[in-house]
């Protein structure tokens, strides 16, 4: 309809022309010149647009985006007057959703289709679906780091997931087939993206993780979350450009419902974000609780290896994982049975045998004495020799509740067994032992069972004796020879590097051989639980961490002369000292009655009950980024179990977005 | 004393199998049905103690006394009643058999597994025909292994039952079995038999019952060890046998009765433990108030997400040196993974950190007058060590706070770094069972019937053995759910006697019954419109109420049949109605587990009795067979009561 001319070629419509570059923003992309007026409508342009190209292809999803004023022009019915363009709009005709490189919580990478043009609240909304992931409101993309240019060498060529070539079926939730989201079990390859999803990752090369920067202060921790995308606008609107790498993470610390059935993938990743938290030290534990971490991780580990050799592909661990556990039982009964470990599975549970035993005292130089020592139930007691056996022990100890610790060196031959039995009158301290390995795991199975209560009859003796020796081999293996160059992950099967489980400075602070007996030890407590309860176990017990949930900015409150730093953790504001890292003062958001941000000043105020008035203008990150943790917080606890699934995106927004101009 | 203690436990358990019979066929005349919770308590002793402990417990003769005493009290009662119930129900005494059936099924739950119950019911029958009656006076055995075996057959009725219901709870079991005894709080004492799987919970329950307290959650069995001078209640979910087992033979450690407010302190006023900032500290104790609202979302918070959180706590506490009397003052903080100090010359941050203890193998007790004993600088102690210690030793840990506050908020926050959400679930179902009790003696204002208390924890033994079972399964399986409902009308309204919600509604009362035994009775008590029986059943929840005990007990019928549906446990009611006990009722198996080992008469009878016209007559003699063996039995019981009266006196 534009586009009327008169016989002398002038136009009489008072049409202009638009030139609408076709493609991404390239300067050199082709380009239509249309005739159009200030009546034409956008989805008549887009139309014209089309014809002009005359290229058969879906544009579905093609849109115009407007590259000076950086925004889309999605309201087909709007015309162009009414969106105020002119002739000298530079407009690209381009597709909405366009591939980025996500960075994972468990550092791998995929590649996938990412809506440009939506705010990002929604396009992380729909990357969470096709991931699976619950609860998506958790969740938030962050701007990769640059990378420091020093790191020209060589970057090993990483593996990049694809899942550009999904497509997710609209409206439905999700069919589970064969275990899996029914869009994952197109082909191997997808198959093979969810396994890497929904399964823990190898713990990492401890050469790596020395090199991976880590944050040395809390200054050093407010930099990450510098980084935070804005909810509320579009990927294209914050200069994200096709094949950006971003990362994807838990960035509200507020875990909504945690499912392990219905969430494998969610799980896994919480999982590994909060390893890779603890592994990167960007939250602190102590040496206690690392190593209990660091056995989880090895247990977590163990399963899910063995998982994928005993189940057939495609099952989902998270669902079988018990299965998976049993089938790997069975394995290992059936593969030591010819071993000389027959005699510990027979009927009668008990060990005997000669031992060498230490009692430390005060004043006593005495060493190891070889004993015949009986270990029959729970209790254990030991003779000077085997022909006195029937009558009365020397003594005789109820392991029930008692301390075992390891002391263990592989490459000294030293396989001993420090008990700590409870009595009345206190505890007593007895060492056991051994000759060689086997003695060892059989025995130490014995004590840790006893001492929980149950006897060698167990189910779980032979799985026991099983993790006690590989736990062994692993000392060989891994740190016993090479000092402080330990193999890589994938030395051997079973030869974890310890190294690899723990945060750098624990690596500094111990040889392997010193840790490994260590992470054995925790391993005990949680030798039983089943993968799932294992990465539960651990995201609880990095949940129970005192700087849990904890992100750090730099801001300068008003009135005041120095830098300091507010924590934003899900239930409070911290104010903290930004030398000493000390608590200066907690407000909860329960009493929190509103908070204003002055865009102009980029100050927060925030009011709390008895008016209480804290005022602040961010450093480290803009405070828009503060104003959305403090708003996202409020919002995730406005969910209700109730309300299920179901986004108030809306209140989200409202909470969360700010009257900055754009 | 071995012996003769045995032979009271036949005589119990005779006793109880009597009483169970009385009971039932008095339902039917008039009562409704027994209920099921207290009869747990009583259950136990059928089963008689074992030797294990018995040193620690000895038996003194007045706790047997005292024990006999409440038996034979109720049994008089219901003797009593009994003779009553005689006269008017000669005419139903078809319907008793099916009436107990009834009842036990009822007890049961609604009567599913009716059949198998049934079964095992009448194998009982076979190999006990002599019903306890003989065993006791023949059988004096010794000690400990007579009365295991014969409860050895009840068990094995039981456990079959329970995984028919599923309950795991209260079920007659011959295992360990101690005589506590328990100092009230008035330097009374009372003895009471705790079974290896009863909890402290279900000892307080125990003890409820036996005192009529006002149940609130202060309440707490406490155990004090005078040699090392520390004290520590028991958590709710704490095995009591267990924990007594570490006891030594000569110990004078003792377990107490008593309210202590600090027990669940952190439910009441989590502000004071959750918002302790060290900025506030210089406030002082001003944050002491906190809106109910603002309460339950900080407890949210902290104990219903994915983990508990720890209240944050840190600061300096003396701690004595171990075999020394000198203290040294260092920084500790408090995580969920244990205590941690500041070693010389480092900071506070997680990495300096070292490891003072774990919690997994200590618990922990407040220490009573250390700064007399080891010279510590103030009173306020407490003391971590390994529950089996006993002695002094270098492996207890003493700490010692600065004031009554801090050490209050030590003890709370390692308690919920112990015992984690575990903590918040005892305090709900306490909350629960004080809920209950408030609503029991408000509904006895209102409805003098009710108060009957028939239920009240003192006649226990003779009561309970019909419900019981029942109760169990009830209880198992709906306590939780009710718990937390109780918990929240509870927390608005628990104080307030007379306002429940829906005083009218069945629905209001929920919490009892899931609390309390089942409600089987219900249903009798519309048939049967039973007089003394009844109390039981709906009371059983209820002992508060101060009202008389016994006396009340036989509420006009028609109104305990209306009212007690109301608050007891609606549940069983509509099977109840179903029919008219006898043939509505035939799978009454369940009560027979329990009975069983009591009271093999009992449960035979239900077996044969179809036939056997009136309740009463038939139910006494039932195993023997008809009326007149009952009224032997009886006798028999009574010379052999009065003849070990007459003993110890």
């Amino acid at each position: 309809m534009a586009g009327m001319k008169t016989a002398s070629g002038d136009y009489i419509d008072s049409s202009w022309e638009l030139r609408v570059f076709v493609g991404e923003e390239d300067p050199e992309a082709e380009s239509v010149t249309l005739r159009v007026t200030g009546e034409s409508h956008i989805g008549g342009v887009l139309l014209k647009i089309v014809e002009e190209i005359n290229r058969k292809q879906d544009w579905s999803d093609h849109a115009i985006w407007w590259e000076q004023k950086r925004q889309w022009l999605l309201q087909t019915h709007w015309t162009l007057d009414k969106y105020g363009i002119l002739a000298d709009a530079r407009l690209f005709f381009g597709p909405q959703h366009r591939p980025v490189i996500l960075r994972l919580p468990n550092r791998r990478a995929l590649r996938l289709h990412a809506s440009f043009s939506k705010p990002l609240f929604q396009a992380v909304a729909a990357i969470c679906r096709l991931l699976s992931i619950r609860h998506p409101e958790e969740l938030s993309l962050l701007r990769a780091p640059e990378k420091k240019k020093k790191k020209k060498e060589k970057e090993p060529e990483e593996e990049v997931y694809d899942l550009t070539q999904v497509v997710l079926a609209g409206g439905v939730a999700p069919v589970l087939f064969r275990g899996m989201p029914a869009h994952f079990s197109d082909s191997a390859q997808t198959e093979a993206c969810y396994h890497m999803l929904s399964r823990p990752q190898p713990p990492p090369d401890p050469l790596l993780l020395q090199h991976l920067p880590r944050p040395s202060s809390l200054v050093d921790k407010t930099q990450l979350h510098s980084r935070w995308l804005d909810s509320s606008r579009c990927l294209m609107q914050q200069g994200v450009k096709a094949g950006d790498m971003l990362w994807l993470r838990f960035k509200y610390y507020s875990f909504f419902d945690l499912d392990p059935k219905t969430d494998p993938v969610r799980l896994t990743q919480l999982y590994e974000q909060a390893r890779w938290d603890l592994l990167l030290e960007e939250i602190d534990c102590t040496e206690e609780e690392m190593m209990v971490f660091a056995a989880l991780q090895y247990h977590v580990n163990k399963l899910s290896q063995s998982g994928e050799v005993g189940e057939p592909a495609g099952t989902d661990p998270g669902l079988d994982d018990l299965d998976a556990a049993l089938s790997n039982l069975e394995v290992k009964l059936e593969g030591s049975a010819p071993t000389d470990m027959l005699d510990s599975l027979t009927a009668i549970p008990e060990l005997k045998d000669h031992l060498r035993i230490f009692r430390p005292r005060k004043l006593t130089l005495k060493g190891y004495r070889q004993y015949w020592v009986l270990f029959k139930e729970t209790t254990l007691s030991y003779y000077k020799s085997q022909d006195e056996a029937p009558g009365d022990p020397i003594q005789q100890l109820n392991l029930k509740g008692c301390e075992v610790v390891p002391d263990v060196n592989v490459s000294g031959q030293k396989f001993c067994i420090k008990l700590l039995v409870p009595s009345p009158e206190g505890m007593s301290e007895l060492y056991l032992r051994c000759q060689d390995e086997q003695q060892y795991a059989r025995w130490m199975a014995g004590c840790r069972l006893a001492s929980k209560g149950r006897t060698m009859a167990d189910s779980s003796y032979a799985s026991e004796v099983q993790a006690i020796l590989a736990f062994l081999s692993l000392q060989r293996t891994g740190g016993g020879g090479s000092g402080n160059h330990p193999q890589g992950p994938d030395a051997s099967a079973e030869g974890l590097n310890p190294y690899g489980l723990v945060a750098p400075r624990f690596q500094r602070k111990f040889k392997a051989k010193q840790l490994t007996p260590r992470i054995l030890e925790a391993h005990q407590n949680v030798a039983q639980l089943s993968l799932t309860e294992a990465q539960l176990r651990f995201i609880q017990a990095w949940q129970s961490l005192p700087d849990f949930g904890i992100s750090y900015f730099m801001v300068r409150f008003k009135g005041s002369r120095k830098d300091e730093i507010l924590g934003i953790a899900n239930n409070r504001l911290i104010r903290i000292d930004l030398a000493v890292g000390d608590v200066v003062k907690t407000w909860r958001f329960s009493n929190m009655r509103q908070w204003n941000v002055n865009w102009d000043i980029r100050q927060v105020a925030i009011e709390f009950d008895e008016h209480i008035n804290v005022a602040f203008s961010c450093v480290s990150a803009s405070c828009r980024i503060v104003h959305e943790y403090i708003g996202g917080y409020i919002f995730l606890s406005t969910r209700e179990r109730a309300r299920g699934e179901e986004l108030d995106e809306d209140l989200f927004l409202q909470l969360t977005g700010g009257h900055e101009a754009f | 004393m071995g012996e003769s203690s045995d032979d009271i436990d036949q005589m119990f358990s005779t006793l109880l199998g009597e009483m169970d019979l009385l009971t039932q066929s008095l339902g039917v005349d008039t009562l409704p049905p027994p209920d099921p919770k207290p009869p747990r308590a009583e259950f136990n002793y059928s089963v008689g103690f074992k030797d294990l402990n018995e040193s620690l417990n000895a038996l003194e003769d007045q706790d047997l006394d005292a024990l006999m005493a409440d038996l034979v009290a109720d049994i008089s009662e219901a003797e009593q009643r009994t003779i009553q119930a005689q006269k008017e129900s000669s005419q139903n005494q078809h319907h008793s058999a099916s009436t107990e059936a009834s009842n036990f099924s009822g007890a049961a739950s609604l009567g599913y597994g009716a059949n198998v119950t049934a079964t095992s019911v009448s194998q009982y029958v076979d190999d006990l025909p002599p019903p306890p009656a003989d065993p006791v006076l023949d059988l004096p055995l010794p000690p400990p292994p007579p009365p295991p075996e014969p409860l050895s057959q009840v068990t094995g009725g039981a456990t079959s039952r329970a995984s028919l219901t599923g309950s795991k709870l209260s079920f007659p079991w011959s295992g360990l079995q101690l005589v506590v005894k328990v100092h009230m709080d008035d330097n009374s004492t009372k003895s009471l038999m705790v079974d290896e799987r009863q909890l402290a919970r279900d000892v307080l329950d125990n003890l409820f019952e036996k005192t009529h307290c006002d149940c609130n959650v202060d309440w707490c069995l406490y155990e004090i060890y005078p040699e090392l001078q520390i004290e520590r209640f028991f958590e709710d979910h704490e095995n009591v046998v267990e924990v007594l087992s570490d006891w030594t033979r000569d110990t004078e450690n003792k377990v107490l009765f008593l309210e202590k407010e600090e027990k669940y302190a952190v439910f009441k006023n989590p502000q004071n433990f959750y918002l302790n900032n060290k900025g506030k500290k210089e406030g002082k104790e001003t944050n002491e108030k906190m809106n109910a609202k603002n309460k339950e979302s900080l407890l949210e918070e902290s104990f219903c997400g994915t983990s508990v959180i720890v209240p944050e706590l840190e600061g300096a506490l003396y701690l004595k040196e171990d075999g020394k009397k000198s203290w040294k003052r260092r920084y500790f903080l408090l995580r969920a993974s244990g205590i941690y100090y500041v070693p010389k010359g480092k900071t506070k941050t997680s990495r300096d950190l070292a490891c003072f203890i774990q919690f997994e193998n200590v618990n922990i007790y407040y220490g009573i007058q250390c700064k007399m004993k080891y010279k510590a600088p103030t009173d306020y102690c407490f003391v971590l060590k390994h529950p089996q210690i006993q002695k002094e030793s270098q492996y207890i840990k003493y700490l010692c706070c600065d004031d009554a506050r801090t050490l209050n908020q030590w003890v709370m926050g390692i308690r919920i770094a112990k015992y984690g959400k575990t903590l918040y679930d005892n305090y709900q179902r306490a909350m629960a069972r004080a809920g209950l009790a408030s609503r029991w003696t408000s509904l006895g204002t209102v409805n003098a019937v009710t108060p009957a208390q028939p239920c009240t924890g003192l006649k226990t033994g003779a009561t309970q053995p019909n419900g019981q079972i029942p109760q169990a399964v009830h209880a198992a399986s709906a306590v939780l759910e009710e718990a937390q409902r109780q918990a929240e009308t509870a927390k608005e309204k628990r104080p307030a006697p007379g306002n429940h919600r829906e005083p009218a509604a069945p629905r209001a009362h929920p919490a009892p019954r899931a609390s309390l035994p089942p409600p089987p009775p219900v249903r009798r008590s519309s048939d049967t419109g039973g007089s003394p029986a009844p109390p039981d059943d709906f009371l059983p929840p209820p002992p508060p109420p101060p009202l008389g005990d016994a006396e009340l007990p036989p509420p006009p019928p028609p109104e305990l049949a209306d009212s007690p549906p109301d608050f007891v446990p609606p549940p069983p009611p509509p099977p109840v109605l179903a029919g008219d006990p006898g043939s509505a009722l035939p799978p009454p198996p369940p009560p027979p587990p329990s009975l069983r080992p009591e009271c093999a008469g009992p449960s035979p009878t239900v077996a044969k009795r179809p036939p056997m016209p009136p309740k009463r007559h038939d139910n006494p003699g039932l195993p023997a067979g008809g009326g007149s063996g009952e009224q032997d039995f009886m006798s028999d019981l009574m010379k052999a009561l009065q003849k070990k009266r007459g003993n110890m006196s």
